[in-house]
């Protein structure tokens, strides 16, 4: 009887609250501690970046100070800077200061404006990854329609040519892209715009940093469309590669998905070829293909530098070309630890991302 | 074990690949003879001549000159001798440096293995340009410094692929044996394990020449690299950029010699690696 009670009683108030623990478990689990165990990694990783960082900026025999010197400064002038700059105690210590300020966001001040670096940075960023971001949907949109239809024509002339354009576009760097580019498209057909991230007649007055943003917020789609006319250019330079490679590893292992039984089971269903297609092979021929992103994304961040310096785009880059120019160090290390983070937290959300669209990872 | 080889020469891709670089490294070694000028001579009387096809040519100038007056053929040609030298010194360093640490990796495993695994992490995880720019600052121009620069940045490439590999065949029985056998561990690695991986690393070798040629331009184009006084392609393009309106020539000569030379060691690369891979599953599958 008292058996039966339990029995009885299960699917109310105790199994809901039994089954609210298992789920709770499983969401700490799956992905609550993931994310934690991801913000960990990225900390001690950012932390051996800016070790590395330092060292290499602070042991090799650069003087960031002799290039703000005036030419008749004495030693002793030289020395009161040093001091000013805290550049004359024990490097130890140099990186416990650097360190405890740069975890309160604050990097220092440029040695060659005085601004202090995180504004610099800050000011620049929207630029790079407004940049980074639109070069990487080109990418990956470019790459999913090719690698679908290359898939589709598997064997034929099409995926020969294909093929071949995928390799010259994988071959050639980045860089070089832009350049051929600004000689095909900008100065011989005159097609695209291609200095500055939008004309310099056009004012916009500023919210984000974001210029997408900040135009459409104004309402001034005149300015909208004529930044994302600058844009095309450079990102298409980074995406060049991008395009290549997820064409090629998502007609692979579209080809190897479809060696799979259930594929077969599904066509003998009845059910069709498109829905074959897009609903059961791509789901998991996918991926791959978002593994690579992820490496391709945090690729597509340092690739930014030179397609900025090539169209003077006022990103990270350009602001990092000028800080080795004259050698202001707080700003380099500022902008390096930048790029890093930027690298490292795209790597743990592609993991993370990974994880969500994979569910046998999920149960791991 | 190279006898065994076949003939690598077969394949098209890495006659064509090989003849390109080939071409670059006599142009490189006959520079002096070939340019008609000096490549820093500048003729103030004759800026931004356009090359010879085009109206406005100079006979002098085959190629024209740039916003200084420069024959931008014989700087061109110069400026090969700093891509053979980049492209020949790097790859030999990255190789030596990457394999290496690869080897002692995979062979001893556990905390050395772990170690060098964590420590290609975190240096991957600085954009390979960013960090050579930023080690450049440190070290100071100069073609030694380019050099190293390129080879702090690159051997992690070599290192993780390599180390894959090695990996792989320490599974395999025969390196087991080696040590039964009594082969010291210095022994096992140079004997069973390098000719192992010995096909990975021509290939990674060959696609290293392009990248370090494209690495030292990429400096170059910053301003960064050698001193200014010697002509490369990448300090042309930087040149050619900014007078890109009145003469866009000078920026697509170098960077078509940049393309010839990336193009020509992915092809080395990617023929070696169909003709060295083949042969080496069919060794391993012999062996097995």
């Amino acid at each position: 009887m008292v058996g039966d009670t339990r029995f009885v009683s299960l699917p109310s108030a105790d199994a809901r609250l039994y089954l609210g623990a298992v789920r709770a478990a499983q969401i700490v689990g799956g992905i609550l501690l993931p994310v934690l165990r991801s913000i960990a990694t990225v900390a001690v990783q950012l932390l051996a970046v800016s070790i590395v960082a330092f060292v290499v900026l602070r042991l090799l025999p650069a003087d960031p100070l002799a290039m703000m010197l005036p030419p008749n400064a004495t030693i002793e002038d030289a020395e009161r800077m040093r001091h000013a700059f805290g550049l004359d105690r024990p490097i130890l210590e140099q990186f416990w200061i650097w360190l405890v300020q740069a975890v309160q966001g604050d990097f220092g001040k440029s040695i060659q404006s005085s601004v202090p670096v995180s504004k610099l940075i800050l000011t620049a960023l929207p630029t790079t990854i407004e940049l980074a971001v639109f070069g990487l949907l080109l990418g990956i949109a470019a790459g999913f329609v090719l690698g679908i239809v290359t898939f589709h024509y598997r064997g034929t002339a099409l995926e020969r040519v294909c093929e071949t354009a995928a390799s010259l576009s994988q071959s050639i760097p980045e860089f070089l892209w832009g350049i051929l580019f600004i000689l095909v498209f900008g100065l011989g057909l005159h097609l695209l715009p291609f200095i500055g991230p939008i004309d310099a007649r056009v004012i916009v007055p500023s919210h984000t940093g974001f210029l997408f943003i900040d135009t459409a917020w104004n309402g001034q789609w005149d300015a909208f469309g004529n930044h994302l006319l600058h844009l095309v250019m450079p990102a298409f330079a980074l995406a060049m590669l991008k395009a290549a490679l997820i064409m090629r590893l998502l007609r692979s292992s579209l080809i190897e998905t479809y060696r799979e039984d259930y594929v077969n089971a599904a066509r003998l269903r009845g059910v069709g070829e498109r829905r074959i297609l897009f609903h059961h092979a791509l789901r998991n021929a996918v991926l791959p293909t978002v593994t690579l992103i992820g490496v391709q994304a945090a690729h597509t961040f340092g690739g930014t530098l030179l397609i900025e310096a090539i169209y003077s785009l006022p990103g990270l880059g350009n602001l990092m070309i000028g800080a080795i120019r004259t050698q202001d160090l707080p700003l380099i290390q500022g902008i390096l630890l930048t790029y890093c983070g930027m690298v490292l937290l795209l790597n743990r959300s592609v993991d993370l991302t990974y994880r969500w669209l994979n569910p046998r990872l999920r149960a791991a | 074990m190279i006898r065994k080889l076949p003939k690598p020469l077969d394949e098209p891709r890495v006659l064509i690949g090989a003849s390109a670089l080939l071409a670059i490294v006599v142009v490189a070694i006959l520079a002096p003879v070939l340019a008609p000028h000096d490549p820093n001579h500048q003729d103030l009387l004759q800026i931004l001549v356009p090359p010879f096809w085009q109206e406005g040519a100079e006979a002098g100038f085959p190629l024209g000159t740039d916003g200084l007056g420069r024959c931008v053929l014989s700087r061109l040609i110069y400026g090969a001798r700093v891509a053979v030298i980049v492209g020949s010194v790097v790859p030999i360093g990255t190789v030596l440096l990457g394999t290496t640490i690869a080897i002692v990796a995979g062979y001893f495993g556990g905390k050395i293995d772990w170690a060098v695994s964590r420590t290609v992490d975190v240096w991957m995880s600085f954009p390979p340009v960013v960090l050579s720019l930023v080690l450049m600052v440190g070290l100071s121009p100069g073609l030694r410094n380019v050099i190293l620069a390129t080879v702090l940045v690159d051997w992690t490439r070599f290192c993780r692929v390599t180390r894959g590999a090695i990996l792989g065949v320490m599974k395999l029985d025969y390196v087991a044996s080696a040590r039964i056998a009594g082969a010291s561990h210095v022994q096992v690695m140079l004997r069973d394990l390098l000719p192992a991986v010995f096909p990975i690393i021509i290939t990674l070798f060959s696609v290293e020449i392009g990248i370090a040629v494209v690495v030292e331009s990429v400096l170059s184009f910053v301003g960064v690299s050698v001193s200014p006084a010697i002509p490369t392609w990448g300090s042309m393009i930087a040149d050619g950029l900014v007078t890109v309106f009145q003469e866009p020539w000078g920026l697509a000569f170098p960077v078509s010699m940049i393309i010839v030379t990336v193009l020509g060691a992915n092809m080395l690369g990617d023929g070696l690696r169909v003709r060295l891979d083949s042969h080496h599953a069919t060794r391993l599958g012999a062996d097995l």
